[in-house]
C-alpha cells in the first residue's frame, strides 16, 4: 500500500490543481492517462478508501444488442402466432381458460399480461424451480425431469443426477451441510426445545437462545444491540415502516431489492431514486431535498434515510460505503445498510461491508442483515444503537405479529457465529473467510481471462455473466446441466432487456478443482454458444454512464 | 421471472425504448423491410417507398398505439394496464429524446415516398402532376396522419369515440 501511495503522490500532485469536489469526470479524465485500468480512489479522495476499489460494467456492444432485439422479436411474433393457434383451436391450449358461460362477464385473466409468461418463459422453464434432493453444498443431487409438452407439465424419470456442482446457492461460507457442529449442536437444540415456538417475540415465544443469539450478534457486528426475525424479507419489509413515516424521505438506489423497494412504500414517506451506486446523484438529490423541503409545503423534512445494500445481488457491485457516510454525515441524514448478501463474506473478518473498508460500524445508522446467505440458516437481523433496538421491538410489525425464529435454526446461526468469529476454538472460519476470497478472486481473473463480460467488483464473490440474447438463457442452463453443472440464469423482465446475465455464487466449499472444472466447462460451453464477448476495453470506475434521460414513476 | 426483483423499477416496459442499440435496429428494421420489398420483381420503386411507409406505419400504430398494457404482470398494481405503449413511454413525460426519434423518424419516410412520385417536387403541398402520384400522395399522407396524431401531447390518453378504452 505504502509503494502505491508514493507512486501515487506525484498524479495527486498533477490532478489536485484541477480537482473540484463534485467533477469527479474530470480527475478521471487525468486518471485514465496515467493508469490502465486500477483506479486508485484512495488519492482521489483524501484517503477515503483504504483500498483499491475495481469495478466494470463493461458496454454492451451493438451488434449483441441489435441481435438480442432481433430475438425479442422473432420470438414476439411467434409469440402472437400461437396465440392466434390456441384462439383458433388449432393448438392445444394449456393455459387458464374462464369458462364458456362466463364470456361475456368482465374478464377474469388478462390474456396479455400472461404473454410473455406462456410464450417466452414457458419454452426453458426447465432451467428453474429444479427439484434438488440433497443438502444443496458445494455438490448436490438433482431429480432428473423430462416434459413431453414443451414445459408446461414435468415428468419425474426416475434418476438423479448426482454430484452436480453447485454454482447457484448463496452458501457463500459453506454453512449449509448436515454434518458437523452446526447440524450437532442444532439436532441436540431440538431434543430440548421442539421444532416450533408457536408463539410471537413479545408473547411466550422469547427463548433464552433467542436472546443469546441477539448478543452474539450484536458483538459479531461491533454495535450496541441487535433483534432477530424469522425472515429476510419481512426485515425490511416490516422495520422500514416503523422507522420512517409521512413527511420523512427515503433515498434508495437504483437497484435496491423488491423488499426494501416495498418496505419503502408501506411506509408511506416520500421515495427518490439515485443511480446506482452514484455518488454525485445521491449529492444532488440530498441537496435539492434539503434546499427545497417537502413537496407542497416546503417545510424540512422530518428525517431523511439512505437506503443502500452491501451487494447487489444482480450486478455483483459493492456499494461506495465510504462516500455514502461521508455524505450522511455532512447533510446529517440516517443510513440504512442492507447486507444481506455481504454479511460473511466480505471483509478480512468476514464482518460484512463495514469490516472490508475498515470503518466503524457506529457510522451506519441500522444495520440490517440476513442470515439465510452465509450462515447457512434463515432469517433477518437488526443491529444499532441500544435505543433504536428497543423502540423496533415494540414497534415492529414482524416482532410484535410474526412468529419467532425455530430453534434449531436460530443454534445453526449461534454456531456459525462462533465458528466464524472463532470462538469455538478452532480457525475453521477464519479458513472460511480466506477460502472464499482467494475463489473469488481467481474464479473472476479467470472468468475475464477467458473473454466473459463478468459485472461488478473484483471482490464480490456474486458473479454476473452477461448472455445477453434471450435463447442463450436457455441454452446456457441446459448445457451447464448436461455438463453437471447448475447455474442460476436470469433474463428480462427481472433484468434491463439487453441484460440477461447468469450469476454465479462462489463459496468457501468449492475447492480449487471444482472451480477449475467449472471453469473449463463455462468455457467450453462459451464457445460453443458464443459468448465470449469481452473486448477487453475495461473501463475503470465510476464507469457506469450517468444517463440523464430516465425518468421514474412519481407518486406524488 | 418477477419484475422488478433486480431493480426497482415498476415497468421495464418504459425504458425499453432508451436501451443501448434500440434506435439502431429500429432503423436497420424499416431498412430490412425496404429491401425485402424493393426484391419483389414487379412493384415500381415509388409503389415500394409507399408500401414501406405503409407497412411502417401500421406496424407502429398497431404496437404502439393499439396494444395496451405490458406483457408481463407489473407490480405498479395495474397503473399502466390501460396505456398504450407510447403512452407508458418515460412513464408518461412528454417530448423525451425517445419520443422525439420516434416522431421525427416518421417524416423523412413519407417526404422520400412524396418526392419519388414527384421528381421535381420540392415541398409536401403544392400543385398535384398526375392523378397517378396524387393517390400516393394521399395515401402516403393518411397513413402518416394516423400515426403522427396519437404521438400529440394532447392525445396522452385520450380514445377517440371509446375505441380500444378497455
Amino acid at each position: 500500500a505504502s509503494a502505491d501511495c508514493s507512486s501515487c503522490t506525484c498524479q495527486q500532485i498533477v490532478f489536485l490543481c484541477v480537482f473540484v469536489y463534485n467533477n469527479m469526470f474530470v480527475c478521471l479524465f487525468f486518471y485514465i492517462c496515467f493508469s490502465v485500468f486500477q483506479v486508485h480512489l484512495a488519492s482521489c479522495y483524501g484517503g477515503l478508501y483504504g483500498r483499491p476499489f475495481i469495478e466494470s460494467f463493461e458496454e454492451t456492444p451493438m451488434l449483441v444488442a441489435v441481435l438480442t432485439y432481433m430475438g425479442y422479436g422473432i420470438l414476439t411474433i411467434f409469440g402472437y402466432l400461437r396465440d392466434f393457434l390456441r384462439h383458433w383451436q388449432i393448438e392445444k391450449c394449456s393455459i387458464a381458460r374462464e369458462k364458456e358461460n362466463q364470456k361475456d362477464f368482465v374478464p377474469l385473466y388478462q390474456d396479455f399480461e400472461n404473454f410473455y409468461t406462456r410464450n417466452l418463459y414457458m419454452r426453458i422453464r426447465d432451467n428453474w424451480n429444479r427439484p434438488i434432493c440433497s443438502v444443496p453444498g458445494a455438490k448436490m443431487d438433482l431429480m432428473e425431469r423430462t416434459s413431453r409438452d414443451y414445459n408446461w407439465t414435468f415428468e419425474y424419470t426416475d434418476r438423479v443426477v448426482q454430484d452436480v456442482i453447485n454454482l447457484g446457492s448463496y452458501n457463500y461460507l459453506g454453512f449449509a451441510e448436515n454434518t458437523g457442529p452446526c447440524a450437532d449442536s442444532a439436532c441436540e437444540v431440538t431434543m430440548k426445545y421442539g421444532v416450533g415456538v408457536t408463539s410471537t417475540r413479545q408473547e411466550i415465544g422469547n427463548l433464552d437462545r433467542h436472546e443469546e443469539m441477539e448478543k452474539l450478534v450484536a458483538k459479531f457486528l461491533g454495535v450496541e444491540s441487535a433483534m432477530a426475525f424469522g425472515m429476510g424479507f419481512a426485515t425490511n419489509s416490516m422495520n422500514i415502516p416503523a422507522l420512517a413515516g409521512k413527511g420523512c424521505l427515503i433515498l434508495s438506489d437504483e437497484l435496491n431489492h423488491a423488499s426494501l423497494v416495498l418496505g419503502a412504500r408501506l411506509s408511506g414517506s416520500t421515495i427518490r431514486v439515485f443511480k446506482h451506486n452514484n455518488m454525485q446523484s445521491l449529492e444532488k438529490l440530498l441537496r435539492e431535498a434539503i434546499v427545497h423541503g417537502q413537496p407542497r409545503t416546503h417545510r424540512p423534512w422530518k428525517k431523511i434515510l439512505i437506503v443502500v445494500e452491501g451487494i447487489y445481488s444482480m450486478e455483483g457491485s459493492i456499494v461506495r460505503l465510504p462516500e455514502v457516510i461521508a455524505l450522511k454525515k455532512r447533510y446529517r441524514a440516517y443510513l440504512y445498510l442492507d447486507e444481506a448478501h455481504s454479511i460473511g463474506a466480505l471483509g478480512p473478518k468476514g464482518r460484512g461491508v463495514v469490516d472490508y473498508f475498515g470503518l466503524d460500524p457506529c457510522d451506519v445508522d441500522v444495520m440490517m442483515g440476513t442470515f439465510t446467505k452465509s450462515f447457512g440458516a434463515a432469517g433477518g437481523y437488526i443491529a444499532g444503537k441500544r435505543e433504536l433496538i428497543e423502540y423496533l421491538r415494540s414497534h415492529s410489525h414482524s416482532a410484535v405479529y410474526a412468529t419467532s425464529m425455530s430453534p434449531p435454526v436460530v443454534e445453526q446461526i449461534i454456531t456459525s457465529m462462533k465458528c466464524i468469529m472463532g470462538e469455538d476454538g478452532t480457525t475453521i472460519g477464519c479458513k472460511r473467510v480466506r477460502q472464499l476470497a482467494d475463489n473469488t478472486v481467481y474464479f473472476r481473473k479467470r472468468l475475464r481471462e477467458m473473454g466473459f463480460i463478468t459485472y461488478g467488483n473484483n471482490d464480490s464473490p456474486v458473479v454476473p455473466m452477461m448472455l445477453y440474447m434471450p435463447a442463450k438463457i436457455g441454452a446456457f442452463g441446459r448445457e451447464m446441466l448436461k455438463r453437471n453443472i447448475g447455474v442460476v440464469v436470469v433474463g428480462f423482465p427481472a433484468t434491463p432487456i439487453i441484460e440477461s446475465r447468469a450469476r454465479f455464487c462462489i463459496s468457501a466449499a468449492h475447492t480449487k478443482d471444482m472451480l477449475d472444472r467449472a471453469l473449463s466447462v463455462i468455457s467450453e460451453v462459451g464457445d460453443l454458444l458464443q459468448l465470449k464477448y469481452s473486448r477487453h476495453r475495461i473501463q475503470p470506475s465510476p464507469a457506469r454512464p450517468f444517463d440523464d434521460n430516465v425518468y421514474e414513476d412519481i407518486d406524488d | 421471472m418477477n419484475v422488478g426483483t433486480a431493480h426497482s423499477e415498476v415497468n421495464p416496459n418504459t425504458r425499453v425504448m432508451n436501451s443501448r442499440g434500440m434506435w439502431l435496429s429500429y432503423i436497420l428494421g424499416i431498412g430490412l423491410l425496404h429491401v425485402i420489398l424493393l426484391s419483389i420483381p414487379f412493384v415500381s420503386v415509388p409503389v415500394v417507398w409507399t408500401l414501406t411507409n405503409l407497412i411502417h406505419n401500421l406496424c407502429m400504430y398497431l404496437l404502439l398505439h393499439t396494444v395496451k398494457g405490458t406483457p408481463f404482470e407489473t407490480p405498479d398494481q395495474g397503473k399502466a394496464r390501460l396505456l398504450t405503449h407510447w403512452e407508458q413511454m418515460d412513464y408518461g413525460v412528454q417530448f423525451t429524446a425517445s419520443r422525439k426519434f420516434l416522431t421525427i423518424t416518421l417524416t423523412p419516410v413519407i417526404i422520400t415516398s412524396s418526392s419519388f412520385t414527384y421528381p421535381r417536387f420540392r415541398y409536401i403541398l403544392t400543385s398535384f402532376y398526375t392523378k397517378y402520384d396524387r393517390v400516393h400522395f394521399v395515401v402516403n399522407t393518411v397513413s402518416l396522419l394516423t400515426v403522427l396524431i396519437p404521438k400529440l401531447p394532447q392525445l396522452h390518453g385520450v380514445r377517440i369515440f371509446g375505441i380500444n378504452k378497455y
